[in-house]
């Protein structure tokens, strides 16, 4: 792609047609039928931009940045043509205490109004003094910010499920936003990152129909996270058929076979990727002959991890730091069990062998059982 | 010292017993293959699908590892006298007296407290394993229907998302295997020192008990 054609692309001037294919592949993605393209189009087109405050916390700008490079529609047109990003920290012009009044003055008028969209955890530790924006505590500015939105999206697993910093043993004791708003609409947006598309399918979603998407028990979007990657993979035909990657690099991954014995999650994971793919490019991690690590359920980097085995380590109680994979665990136990059953076989044939009879008196015994029953 | 032969498990116990066992050993078999699938194949145009029939085999097995759990449970309760719950289960005092002795018993010191059901110690093994059971069917059915809200609503709230749950059904099978191990011994076992039957009663439903 030329570099000319590329700067057209980001040419934020709305034309109409690319304007109708961005709605459209929103209408998909949401898996609303055709019939609901024009609803949204006008829900879209309102003059009337829904104003949203982007909040950021502990997070590392990633979501942002995948969503700097969405294409349908791309950042501009989202936020110039079909919401009215009021406040983020990236890409706002404002700074210092301009952005800050900003912040305050779009809460106060569009009390109950906006929707506010948050990326990044909130520690709650020692007060919260983790992550602070401005003075202020990430967390006194979600509970001044949250209670006055008419919804809250939840964008990237930090947000949703606390991600890398709630990760074990969490010092800054992070956790999501539904952690600590309870009251309000939230939708989770998870994913590391989550693709743009499933955020703006929301949005738009909202826009439509004036409420959130409806979700699953983990309070993600159904038309996004609805099926397991697992089930629409494109190597799924290669797990069915027994045909794996034994390691990378090997003659099965060049051949791009499924990918479960190198620790692909895509069995555990919830996500959309594998139809909707990233930006534009057309792949996804599995695509490029990489396992899906379960970035879009909550604890993934506790869960999934190691992210190139199967199942996680077991940790040997006791033995501090030292962890063996449930295979050899397993394998461990059995063997000490069978060697409890040969001493204690051992045992008892020692005693007969010693005394001639055992405690039980069992061949007279046997022999006039067996009688008994012939005798019957 | 004469024997006389009594009914000691039914028909319905004893068609439990063998659905329980063999479905275990499916589960464990096709559960193995299912964790490290090791006919890894570069075989193509070829139709095999051994990684959707050991799925759905061990789908299939745990359907009968279900009922048959759930015929044990009636028969906890409607079963003949040496299957109901209050028969074996160390909480009345003759049955932790029994448990106490056959601990002895196991370890060489005393003599078998003779019962015509299930010992107390055994009884409170075999409860664990229905715990168990149930844990392994939940995560179970968790894994293969994760969309339905019930299964979903379950497997979230006890064991977290389907990699813990996987996890932990990976980890219950080693339970299941170190049971089949330890219960396999200690029958073999029994029937060398007491001539009781116990091997064959599992089939034919009957003991041999002294005539006192
Ligand atoms: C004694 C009983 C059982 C044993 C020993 C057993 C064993 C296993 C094992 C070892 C795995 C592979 C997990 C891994 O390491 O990745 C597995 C997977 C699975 N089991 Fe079981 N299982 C049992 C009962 C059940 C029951 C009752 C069900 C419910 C129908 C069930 C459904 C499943 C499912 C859905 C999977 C995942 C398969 C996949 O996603 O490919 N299992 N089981
Ligand atoms: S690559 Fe992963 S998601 Fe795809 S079929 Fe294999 S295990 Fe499933």
């Amino acid at each position: 792609m030329s570099r000319n054609l590329h700067l057209s692309d980001l040419n934020p001037t709305l034309d109409r047609r690319s304007f109708l294919k961005a709605c459209t592949m929103a209408a998909a993605a949401l898996g609303l039928s055709s019939e609901m393209v024009p609803q949204i189009v006008e829900a879209a087109a309102s003059p009337q931009r829904p104003p949203v405050v982007w909040l950021h916390f502990q997070e590392c700008t990633g979501c942002t940045e995948a969503l700097l490079r969405a294409s349908h529609p791309d950042i501009g047109r989202l936020i110039l043509d079909i919401i009215s990003l009021d406040y983020h920290e990236t890409v706002m012009a404002a700074a210092g205490r301009q952005a800050e009044t900003c912040l305050h003055d779009t809460i106060t008028k569009y009390d109950g109004k906006f929707v506010c969209v948050v990326e990044g955890a909130i520690p709650t530790k020692d007060g919260g003094i983790y992550c602070k924006i401005g003075g202020r505590t990430a967390l006194s500015i979600l509970k001044e910010v949250a209670p006055k939105a008419a919804a809250i999206i939840a964008i990237g697993t930090c947000a949703t499920y606390g991600g890398i910093q709630a990760a074990a043993p969490n010092p800054t004791g992070a956790v999501g936003v539904n952690s600590i708003i309870h009251d309000k609409p939230i939708v989770n947006i998870s994913g590391c990152p989550p693709n743009p598309i499933n955020f703006l399918g929301t949005v738009l979603h909202f826009l439509t129909f004036k409420r959130l998407p409806e979700t699953d028990s983990l309070g993600r979007p159904l038309f996004a996270y609805g099926r397991k990657i697992h089930d629409h993979c494109e190597r799924r035909a290669h797990f069915d058929e027994g045909r794996f990657v034994e390691k990378f690099g090997d003659e099965g991954h060049k051949k791009g076979y499924c990918l479960y014995k190198v620790g692909c999650k895509g069995p555990e994971t919830y996500a959309n990727c594998p139809a909707v793919r990233f930006n534009d490019v057309g792949v996804w991690p599995v695509s490029v002959g990489h396992g899906c690590v379960g970035c879009t359920e909550p604890n993934f980097w506790d869960t999934m991890t190691p992210f190139y085995e199967r199942l996680p380590s077991v940790a040997i109680p006791g033995d501090r730091g030292v962890v063996s994979s449930a295979e050899s665990a397993g394998k461990t136990i059995l063997g000490v069990a069978a060697a409890a059953i040969g001493v204690h076989a051992a045992v008892g044939i020692g005693r007969r062998l010693g005394k001639g009879s055992s405690c039980c008196a069992k061949p007279a015994a046997s022999t006039q059982a067996s009688d008994d029953k012939s005798k019957e | 010292m004469l024997y006389e032969k009594k009914e000691a498990w039914s028909v319905l116990l004893r068609l439990y017993h063998w659905a329980f066992a063999l479905s275990i050993v499916c589960l464990v078999v096709t559960g193995l293959y299912v964790h490290e699938p090791w006919t890894s194949t570069q075989l193509e145009a070829v139709r095999t699908f051994p990684m959707a029939y050991m799925r759905y085999l061990h789908f299939l097995a745990g359907f009968v590892f279900t009922a048959a759990l759930m015929v044990r449970l009636y028969l906890l309760i409607f079963g003949n006298r040496q299957e109901k719950f209050w028969n074996a289960a160390p909480i009345t005092p003759s049955n932790i007296v029994n448990f106490f002795k056959t601990i002895l018993f196991y370890l060489y010191i005393g003599k078998k407290d003779h019962r015509l059901g299930h010992n107390a110690l055994a009884f409170t093994i075999y409860v664990v394993v229905f715990l168990l059971a149930v844990c392994q069917i939940i995560t179970g059915f968790y894994l293969l229907y994760p969309e339905s809200v019930f299964w979903q609503g379950w497997g979230l709230k006890l064991f977290g998302t389907q990699q813990q749950a996987r996890f932990l059904h990976h980890i219950f099978m080693w339970c299941f295997m170190l049971f089949a191990m330890i219960h396999v011994y200690l029958v073999v076992w029994n029937e060398n020192v007491a001539p009781e039957g116990m091997i064959s009663s599992i089939f034919s439903g009957d003991k041999f008990v002294e005539k006192s």
